[in-house]
């Protein structure tokens, strides 16, 4: 499409547009609408289906046969829809089915600011989930980045059968920026991977040397049933509790082994600084900021932007953050992420700047806590 | 029922639903807030589903209400009256009235579930439907009540399917007492409430409540607009009292449902050249039956 205005929202469907995405459903929220809104000008023209649910449980539970059936799927809410997405996300994760979950984030708790911006979702997301199992988290700085993630979280949830999450806010989705699509470097679309021909179909019994079993959909020529119940490779319900520990291992390290792989970032370091800015989402945008004004002065900092927070890239934090004796970390929010950051660096001092009053965390708060801690 | 006939019908302005709130010119919603609050009387706990109503009036400086109000979510407010309802009986307190209110949206849909817990229960809450046919707090997205025909930014072609009939599904309930009313007639709307509440038990009542906006009417046809989905024998007036279906408003002069249509922007598709002659006429039909259904 070229050079084009338009808002995260909407580049967000044109990425799962572009990802081979041909069903969304959603309820109305505001500031999430807006995807569903595109979607319905773009997927029926392709022979997609757009649906509206009569709540969000519908909604990711359309999503969610739908993806059973063999499309693939996505929609996208705001907190108390996400709230309500809670035990699909669970059976999603359960049952390996590969979906896109757009969280356009607003402030809360429960209807909150409707409608203000903030990063208040990123523990729920992560752990809104029972038995607390893992799940990507992408979190997009622009509407470009809205684009290119939302084609990632696609590839990543076909592959890994998996829920995929775009940790999205209010300022991202509803500003309209120039996107020039031409220019996304666009990685190859994965597909799902059908199980070989000629042998028995188990459906959760994983291929040699991977921890994803293969595809197939429901109602076709052979036949797949799922449960929700813990299930062992056979699919069928179990309570062998060595079945049932392998099954939760392998749905763990599934995504932990291999986020090395997908340990999205941009990171801008300097060499004599001593200090790591660290941040995602819209607010790294005046963290951009901070680092260039910081890079003429006399204490030029490093700083690392996440766009992938869970599972947490340690290894990427530990290797960014190696030359540096403290870190600060601002997000949009009281202290979400910033424990993961204690948590993987001990021995460094960390310093947390967070705000959740609707506002945007200005590059000037930035500078002011990096002086002061 | 231990009120008189000429309690019932007299007009109640007592002011607890204030103006100087947000809503729009016109907007059917506040002015039914405001007749059923008035009717209610200060002995009401107002629970209010998320929605317009809760947009418009309950930002300080300018709140509406002066009675208890509790807002919550779209999906609970009758799950969260059938709690007050529950505390009062265990305090021992009250008699207290226990409205429960929402748009359509958390009537027929997202809400449709905890409604159908407390008619079940046998909780004794009024829940009050304020029905303007879409999601207008979020921008004009069908319901489950938007009519046939009718254009939402989800149904740009217009809906294809027809309106859910939440009254009669109340009744299926056996609850003791279901109403329909508008806003153009408020000594029969406030009757309504005011038997409804003198009613043990719950008790729903279905108010159609024109949107200027989602509709694309001028704000002073609201009224007007009410006349008509009558006339046309698109909304028929009636109450179910213990099962049985009583009351029912006859129409003086039938109305062709073009008169209702034409005055609103969301139908005005229908209309233009290489409209849909066949949607008018299957939206005629469902008058017709209405009229033979309600025998009205």
């Amino acid at each position: 499409m070229g050079f084009c205005l338009m808002e995260g929202n909407e580049a967000i469907a044109w990425g799962a547009i572009d990802s081979g995405c041909r069903f969304f459903a959603g309820y109305p929220i505001t500031p999430a609408t807006t995807i569903f809104n595109t979607m319905l000008k773009l997927l029926p023209p392709l022979g997609g289906i757009c649906l509206q649910g009569e709540d969000e449980i519908a909604s990711i539970g359309y999503c969610l046969g739908a993806s059973m059936g063999g499309l693939k799927a996505m929609t996208a809410t705001s907190g108390p829809g996400i709230s309500l997405y809670s035990e699909h996300i669970s059976f999603a994760i359960g049952s390996e089915i590969p979906i896109v979950i757009v969280d356009v984030q607003r402030l809360g708790p429960s209807t909150g600011s409707a409608t203000r911006g903030a990063d208040g979702d990123i523990q729920f997301l992560r752990w809104g989930n029972s038995g607390g199992l893992p799940v990507i988290v992408l979190a997009p700085v622009d509407v470009s980045d809205c684009y290119l993630l939302t084609i990632k979280a696609f590839n990543l949830a076909e592959e890994f059968r998996c829920p995929v999450f775009i940790a999205s806010n209010k300022e991202i989705a509803m500003t309209r920026e120039n996107l020039n699509m031409d220019a996304v470097d666009v990685p190859k679309i994965i597909e799902r991977i059908s199980p070989p021909t000629g042998k028995p179909f188990i459906p959760f019994e994983v291929p040699l040397e991977s921890r994803i079993p293969y595809f197939l959909p429901i109602g076709g020529d052979v036949i797949v049933r799922q449960t929700s119940s813990t299930h062992g490779a056979d699919g069928y319900i179990t309570t062998d509790s060595d079945e049932i520990a392998r099954v939760q291992d392998r749905l763990k390290t599934k995504l932990t082994s291999k986020v090395k792989r997908f340990s999205f970032h941009e990171s801008f370091l300097e060499k004599d600084a001593d200090t790591l800015l660290l941040t995602y989402g819209i607010t790294a945008r005046a963290a951009r900021d901070v680092y260039q004004v910081c890079k003429s002065s006399e204490s030029p900092i490093s700083l690392l932007i996440l766009k992938t927070l869970w599972p947490v890239p340690e290894e990427l934090i530990k290797e960014k953050a190696k030359h540096v004796q403290r870190v600060v970390v601002v997000e949009m929010n009281l202290g979400q992420y910033v424990r993961e950051i204690e948590r993987i660096l001990p021995d460094k001092t960390i310093d947390f700047l967070g705000q959740m009053d609707g506002r945007l965390i200005s590059p000037n708060q930035i500078l002011e806590a990096l002086a002061h801690g | 029922m231990n009120q008189s006939a000429e309690e019932l019908n007299k007009v109640e302005k007592k002011d607890l639903f204030t103006s100087g709130h947000r809503a729009c010119g016109g907007c059917g919603q506040a002015l039914a807030a405001r007749l059923v609050q008035d009717a209610s009387g200060e002995n009401t706990i107002a629970c209010v589903a998320t929605g317009c109503l809760e947009v418009f009036s309950s930002p300080y400086p300018d709140p509406s209400w002066r009675i208890p109000f509790l807002h919550s979510l779209f999906e609970n407010a009758s799950a969260v009256a059938s709690g007050v309802e529950a505390a009062y009986k265990a305090l021992k307190k009250g008699p207290v009235n226990i409205i429960a209110q929402g748009g359509d949206g958390s009537t027929a849909d997202i809400g449709f579930q905890s409604i159908s817990g407390m008619f079940e229960r046998g909780h004794n809450v009024l829940y009050v439907c304020y029905d303007n046919e879409a999601y207008m707090n979020t921008g004009v997205q069908r319901s489950s009540f938007t009519p046939l025909g009718a254009r939402t930014s989800t149904t740009p072609m217009g809906n294809k399917t027809r309106k859910k009939n939440m009254p009669l599904i109340a009744a299926n309930h056996g609850i003791p007492y279901v109403a329909t009313a508008t806003v153009d007639d408020f000594r029969d709307l406030q009757r309504k409430v005011k038997t409804a509440l003198s009613i043990e038990g719950p008790k729903y009542i279905h108010i159609l409540a024109p949107c200027p906006l989602g509709w694309g009417h001028h704000g002073e046809l609201t009224v007007e607009i009410c006349r008509l989905a009558k006339d046309t024998g698109l909304f028929p007036i009636y109450e179910i009292v213990d099962g049985k279906m009583t009351n029912v408003k006859k129409i003086p002069v039938k109305v062709p449902v073009q008169e209702y249509l034409k005055l609103q922007g969301r139908f005005s598709h229908l209309f233009k050249k290489g409209g849909s002659p066949e949607i008018i006429a299957e939206i005629q039909q469902i008058a017709n039956q209405n009229i033979e259904r309600y025998n009205l």
